[in-house]
């Protein structure tokens, strides 16, 4: 029974992508479109497995600046989400800052920041940090002052100390909703490097990307596009994995066989 | 460590909040629980009895009056009680062994696994130790509540209407277990409650408080030995107490009918 319902979830999907790809063949090779406007399937996997290894290491490239800005934002967003729950003094300073910082578009100030980092890896990840900073610090925020107060006055009345009322109460009861804001952030990031990419850097996918689109190289083009698709798919099931792991106790972990149905 | 379970004293407490013409929470209150003593508070809604735990637990101070337990007086956050809420309030990221043992880490007490363990086989709930809380029904959820209060040995357990949310039945097998608890585990416990029967049944002696500001209205003992079973409800000494709470609420209003 559950083996036939997981067939079933895998081969509808299946059957839909792979009708869909044949479409676009059958369109692209009946209509005879030049192969510059439009490659068919079977082109763009010619193109992958030709430059395979010139696709991955452009791709390491974009994943080593995705994935260091994403270290970075995490990490300031915790810090600064923490200390906003915490204090509204630093609340009313920061967060009209941050939510400036959130509605200037950044693609307009891309070339600032090749300016002021320079071309590569370094204005890359600044241009990952800025497109991933916000949803960290605002999910670590609503998860911190979303605490149940009778749990807040119970460990008081335990006697805990500020910090314990955050290591034991805030902070796991938070940890849902910053898994959902580093899932935000982990599917950004990779956006985010290519972006930069397109502007201040001469190597990596988005490079690739722009230059295979001025050589009309399109074949190119659509094979560093599939592999990105690919990497932020795999990215975020690694993130999906990762949250499982970290909250086995969440209502969206559970299975549906409820224990107090078997004893009581 | 309780000595005896700690005698609670409340000497003229009033509690008034928002300044001079503030809401009068508790009118001027006395009164004292010996060690060990098992007391139920009995009272309409909004008769002050969470303000009377917040004051008990220290985390509120009176605008008049002093509280002491175990002849300490209550200045601040009082860590010897422990406290069983109408809800749970189980951390649902933790076991029901690790929800027990919070009071622990807080007060870093080590050493206290086998007392949960204990406790955890008292109140019935043993094998799921290691189960999340959400895999309990609410009765469990409760027995877990009640382990995590006692676990460090508080003086006093403090209960604010603990079992209100459970279904009848449920009700019924908490209060066996409540005067089982009174009488194996030396904690004076004070058990505020809406059921006249619970309030008898659960008790050495029955406060009845009036609609605010809470105020004593009568101080009644129960005679009846334990354990008790819950056929000593429907006894002639048991009803005549439950009708004279009742004649309270009646003569205040709370009761018309």
């Amino acid at each position: 029974m559950k083996g036939r319902a997981l067939a079933a979830d895998m081969i509808w999907p299946l059957l839909s992508g792979a009708a869909g790809l044949a479409l676009w063949e059958g369109l692209v090779k009946g209509f005879d479109v030049p192969v510059f406007l439009l490659p068919a399937p079977t082109d763009i996997a010619e193109t992958i497995v030709a430059k395979w290894s010139y696709l991955l290491s452009q791709l390491a490239i974009t994943v080593m600046a995705a994935g260091l800005g994403l270290v970075i934002s995490v990490a300031l967003g915790l810090m600064a989400g923490a200390a906003i729950a915490g204090s509204r003094f630093v609340d009313r300073i920061l967060t009209p800052w941050l939510v400036v910082a959130h509605a200037i578009p950044k693609v307009v100030i891309a070339p600032l920041f090749l300016v002021w980092f320079g071309f590569g890896l370094r204005s890359e990840m600044f241009f990952v940090v800025a497109f991933t900073f916000f949803p960290v610090i605002v999910n670590t925020v609503t998860g911190l002052k979303s605490a149940d107060p009778e749990q807040l006055l119970m460990v008081r009345a335990m006697g805990a100390s500020r910090l314990q009322v955050l290591q034991k109460i805030q902070f796991p009861n938070a940890l849902p909703s910053i898994c959902a804001g580093i899932k935000l952030a982990v599917s950004l990031a990779p956006v985010g490097a290519v972006i930069g990419e397109f502007v201040a850097s001469n190597a990596g996918l988005g490079h690739l990307l722009i230059r295979a689109v001025g050589d009309t190289d399109t074949s190119l083009a659509f094979a560093a596009v599939t592999v990105f698709s690919v990497f932020g798919v795999l990215l975020w099931r690694a993130a999906e994995w990762v949250e499982r792991l970290v909250l086995p106790w969440h209502p969206s972990q559970r299975e549906t066989l409820m224990l107090r149905d078997a004893t009581t | 460590m309780a000595m005896a379970g700690g005698a609670i004293r409340l000497d003229g407490i009033e509690k008034t909040y928002g300044g001079a013409n503030g809401v009068r929470a508790i009118a001027t209150l006395t009164v004292e629980l010996r060690g060990g003593e098992a007391v139920s508070v009995v009272g309409p809604s909004g008769c002050g009895k969470s303000t009377l735990m917040r004051l008990i637990a220290g985390l509120d101070m009176p605008t008049q009056g002093s509280i002491s337990i175990g002849g300490a007086p209550v200045v601040g956050p009082v860590p010897d009680i422990g406290i069983v809420f109408q809800r749970d309030l189980l951390l649902e990221w933790r076991s029901v062994m690790g929800n027990v043992l919070l009071p622990a880490e807080i007060k870093r007490m080590a050493g206290l696994e086998a007392r949960a363990g204990e406790l955890l086989r008292e109140l019935d709930v043993a094998g799921f130790a290691e189960a999340y809380p959400w895999q309990l029904s609410g009765g469990m959820r409760q027995r877990v509540a009640i382990a995590r209060a006692l676990l460090t040995r508080p003086s006093l357990l403090f209960l604010d209407e603990p079992f209100s949310a459970l279904d009848a039945l449920t009700r019924d097998q908490m209060n066996v277990l409540l005067q089982r608890l009174q009488t194996t585990q030396d904690v004076t416990t004070l058990l505020i409650t809406h059921s006249i029967p619970e309030a008898i049944f659960c008790a050495d002696r029955v406060l009845v408080m009036s609609g605010r500001p809470g105020a004593i209205l009568d101080d009644i003992p129960v005679p009846f030995d334990r354990p008790r079973r819950l056929a000593v409800r429907e006894t002639p000494e048991f009803t005549a107490i439950g009708r004279r709470i009742r004649e309270h609420f009646e003569k205040a209003g709370v009761l018309v009918g």
